[in-house]
């Protein structure tokens, strides 16, 4: 039967609209399965039909834009009331977006900007609208501050990926297994060199082969693109035995986990890993889908089992997962940053890290989840997807994190006050999150 | 008993508003507003950014046309700064401009609006929807998705993202397109001109199907406002030119906007009121986007274009008021956006190195940056102090152009509706979907 699902839009750019449309040919899979209860922007449902619907009568909420109006405010809590589940939709309904940036002056002041002193208006006495107008919050806070949220899945836009494999695993569609046997038996590296053997974390012995095997070629682990096979390989107790002892991955192996999670298990790229525990949580408690590891041999059952454990247990473990880590550039290069530079000054190669080209690039504080994509076209990252640490100084951190890790040739002061719009440059999508500007 | 019609919210549509009319005790429509529900502030909460920061900031103003709000802005610092940019990057700009306005006009046609011609007015609201077509007309459906693939993934090849891109920078542009890219995407230009040929036979089959509605509904005269380069259609660079209600074409420099737009501040909606200064308001109220374009042009920039344009022009004349001719002129930019990417992918300059201009030096001063966003004209005009900070924002967003407009004709079209019932006596064709 197909699942009850509602967008709502508040105040935004309906660019995770777009985004999901995005999908284009990949709609066709996916739309007969979703009941579409409310979306103004591709169906007629008025407002007043959702307000008819009882409580709770709609699975899956989708609540995109930030909280700027009063009306926003409203059906953010009508949402609530009428779906089981409130995903935070794109970066505005996450963390406030740019239009947060607004919190450093009163309301007022936007307002007379907007609405008396531009320099086009021509009225006498021009004034804020107010007929039939909704007014505005004086500070955008995020979704999660007016409602419970149950999942945040970041981006401005979230990628057209993440959103579909967030619709289908709430609808329960994967994983499936694919190959009979599992990707260890085609491996290059089966024999004499297997990375397992060696202490790096590597998903061969549960995956399903038939890829082209280019990361064990090139010396790197399988990370689990093709989904679970239907049995495992003789090397799935060392796997196990990995997965029940965390404690003792170094970063490259977190890394390896993050892409399992998203390729394999197929737990959409949501604002961090916690998350994704949660959302285990939620569609169990829902009760209407449920996720299909019932076709899984055991061993593959239990290591994926005790990976959802670990992460739902470490909350922290967002931390580790920057930009830089998806980033195809190169950390520790040849260039080293000997001034900030502005972003119209010069042009960076592609290859070297652009930081240490001297551009300011919010990618060592910035959650992965995007791929880099800026990165790709030569322009640094500025922040979407929101940062790996909350509640601290954001600028303060940013400096300490790239004197430590990053071919910088500046003092922590040097970069400070050649920084000249922090928090354009470091909350530009969050500060709405900001207490200090309330 | 007077009786309120309230349509809350506005479907189909990219932002936030409802419709509110108001009939009398004597059946006469005594108000019609469209009111337009939010804004954002960009103006306020871009002061204090790096200027070049401006670009990377207000496309989240439109997710549907991001690019225009990439490309306007940093236009605006490079006048402001007294930037040239490279040939490579006014190709680049153009390929982008082009890729989106192709993507766009197909998303409206097909997923926005199509619902209401292939369903007809009277169908099922529960049904009225992209989502129907494409259940009902797979091919039609596939194809008009494909289109929009097609245009969204040149828009994400050259913007780096194509919701949001960020590859123009005061100067130029951070990188060419990769060959190997451009071969690709140049492979696939003869299969997306047959997908626009099929459009265009679809889209006047729909003008030949409810000629009634299009020559009789919503027939309004007003001023237009759109962009030409020496009288031919161009959508990234060029003058404003206004079209008065009685087809005057009269052209203004980008930096004379405050001459040319007044904006009035009504009490129910938050989105502003533009119109023709010079004629005050209301009754120089004018409309922007697609129609608004064609009315400007005296030709297209390309053949098949142009061609389609002088048909167009033949049937309802040099400047047409016909508000449902606005989907005929989104197809006839169609065919236009097709044919220039097929252009500058065939030029060399697209993958040129040399396409950033690398002294560029902040300087004081005011700049005006214009594009024609696919709903009409896109105008930044920003205040940069002598750090390259900005001081001061302003904007006029392409939607803002038509809210007076559509406010103007919806007055119009209530009274065609409740008082003459004109409704009653169209000729409306069988729906193609029943």
């Amino acid at each position: 039967m197909a699942v009850k699902v509602a967008f709502m839009q508040s105040s935004d750019c309906w660019g995770c609209h777009q985004s999901l449309l995005n999908a284009h040919l990949g709609l066709l899979n996916i739309l007969p399965a979703l009941d579409i209860v409310y979306w103004p922007a591709v169906v007629d449902f008025k407002h007043d039909s959702l307000k008819a619907r009882p409580d709770g009568d709609i699975l899956v909420g989708f609540v995109e834009g930030s909280m700027r109006t009063n009306a926003d405010i409203e059906n953010a809590k009508l949402m609530r009331a009428k779906c089981q589940l409130i995903i935070a939709f794109g970066s505005c309904a996450c963390y406030g977006n740019v239009h947060g940036l607004a919190n450093q002056w009163d309301i007022q002041e936007a307002i007379n900007r907007k609405f008396i002193e531009a320099e086009s208006i021509s009225n006498e006495n021009p004034k804020e609208p107010k007929e039939h107008m909704p007014g505005f919050a004086s500070k955008i806070v995020p979704l999660d501050e007016i409602i419970k949220v149950d999942v945040f899945m970041a981006g401005c836009p979230p990628k057209p990926e993440a959103i579909f494999s967030a619709v289908e695993f709430l609808l329960g569609q994967k994983p499936q297994p694919m190959s009979e046997t599992a990707f260890c038996n085609d491996c290059s590296l089966n024999n004499e060199s297997c990375l397992l053997e060696k202490g790096t974390l590597c998903f061969g012995p549960i995956t399903s082969t038939g890829c082209t095997l280019k990361c064990t070629d090139n010396g790197n682990p399988c990370v689990g693109c093709l989904g679970p096979a239907k049995s495992v390989s003789s090397r799935v107790g060392k796997l196990a035995q990995m997965t029940e002892n965390f404690g003792q991955l170094n970063s490259g192996d977190k890394k390896n986990l993050y892409e399992f999670l998203t390729l394999f298990l197929n737990v959409p790229l949501m604002a961090g890993f916690d998350l994704a525990g949660d959302i285990l949580q939620q569609v169990k408690k829902t009760g209407e889908t449920q996720i299909s590891l019932a076709n899984l041999p055991n061993e593959t059952g239990n290591i994926t089992t005790n990976i959802m454990a670990f992460l739902k247990n470490h909350r922290d473990f967002t931390e580790i997962s920057t930009v830089c880590d998806t980033c195809p550039r190169e950390i520790g290069s040849k260039s080293q940053m000997t001034k900030v530079k502005r972003d119209y000054e010069g042009l960076p190669n592609l290859e070297d890290c652009l930081i240490e080209q001297g551009y300011l690039c919010a990618g060592p504080i910035t959650r992965a989840g995007c791929g880099g994509l800026c990165l790709k076209v030569n322009a640094p990252c500025s922040g979407c997807y929101g940062q790996t640490a909350w509640n601290v100084d954001q600028i303060e951190r940013y400096v300490d994190v790239v004197k430590k890790g990053y071919n910088v040739a500046l003092s922590k002061e040097e970069l400070l006050i050649q920084v000249k719009d922090k928090l354009g440059f470091a909350e530009k999508f969050t500060l709405a999150t900001n207490k200090n500007y309330r | 008993m007077v009786k309120e019609i309230i349509v809350e919210p506005v479907t189909r549509l990219e932002g936030h508003g409802g419709l509110r009319i108001v009939i009398g005790d004597d059946g006469k429509v005594k108000d019609a507003q469209f009111n337009i529900t939010s804004t954002r502030f960009f103006e306020k909460f871009c002061e204090g950014r790096y200027c070049e920061h401006v670009p990377r900031i207000t496309p989240r103003i439109c997710g549907i046309c991001p690019i225009p709000h990439h490309l306007a802005p940093t236009k605006a610092v490079e006048d402001a700064w007294g930037v040239e940019i490279p040939p490579a990057a006014y190709k680049l700009r153009q390929l982008l401009m082009n890729a989106k306005q192709y993507s766009s006009h197909m998303l409206h046609f097909y997923a926005l609006a199509a619902p209401d011609f292939l369903l007809g007015p009277f169908a099922d609201p529960a049904l009225r929807n992209v989502v129907h077509v494409i259940n009902k007309m797979p091919d039609v459906g596939a194809m008009a998705l494909k289109m929009m693939d097609f245009g969204q993934k040149l828009c994400a090849e050259i913007g780096g993202k194509s919701v949001h891109p960020v590859s123009a920078i005061v100067g130029g542009m951070k990188k060419p397109m990769d060959e190997a890219a451009r071969d690709k995407f140049l492979k696939m230009v003869p299969e997306q001109v047959d997908f626009m040929k099929k459009t265009v036979d679809i889209a006047l089959k729909v003008v030949n199907d409810y000629w009634d509605v299009v020559a009789n509904v919503g027939v309004v005269p007003t001023y237009y406002l759109g962009m030409t380069k020496n009288g031919v259609h161009d959508i990234y660079d060029g003058d404003l030119r206004i079209v008065t209600p009685d087809g005057k074409k009269i052209d203004h420099d980008v930096h004379n906007y405050l001459d040319v737009i007044g904006e009035h501040i009504p009490d129910h909606s938050y989105a502003t009121h533009t119109y023709y200064k010079p004629a005050g308001y209301p009754d120089g109220i004018y409309r922007a986007n697609t129609l608004a374009m064609t009315n400007c042009a005296d030709k297209m920039a390309t053949p098949l274009a142009d061609e389609a344009l002088k048909a167009m022009k033949a049937k309802i004349g040099d400047v047409s008021h016909h508000t449902f001719a606005y989907h005929w002129a989104r197809i006839i930019e169609g065919v236009e956006a097709i044919e220039l990417i097929a252009q500058y992918l065939e030029d060399p300059d697209i993958v040129n190195p040399d396409c950033k201009t690398l002294d560029v030096e902040p300087r004081e001063g005011s700049g005006v940056g214009v594009v024609e966003a696919p709903r009409g004209i896109l105008l930044y005009n920003i205040w940069s102090d002598d750090q390259g900070i900005c001081k001061k924002l302003n904007l006029l967003v392409a939607t803002n152009h038509n809210i007076a407009g559509i406010e103007k004709t919806l007055m119009h079209v209530a009274k065609q509706v409740f008082e003459d019932k004109a409704l009653e006596g169209l000729n409306l064709p069988d729906p193609w979907i029943k």
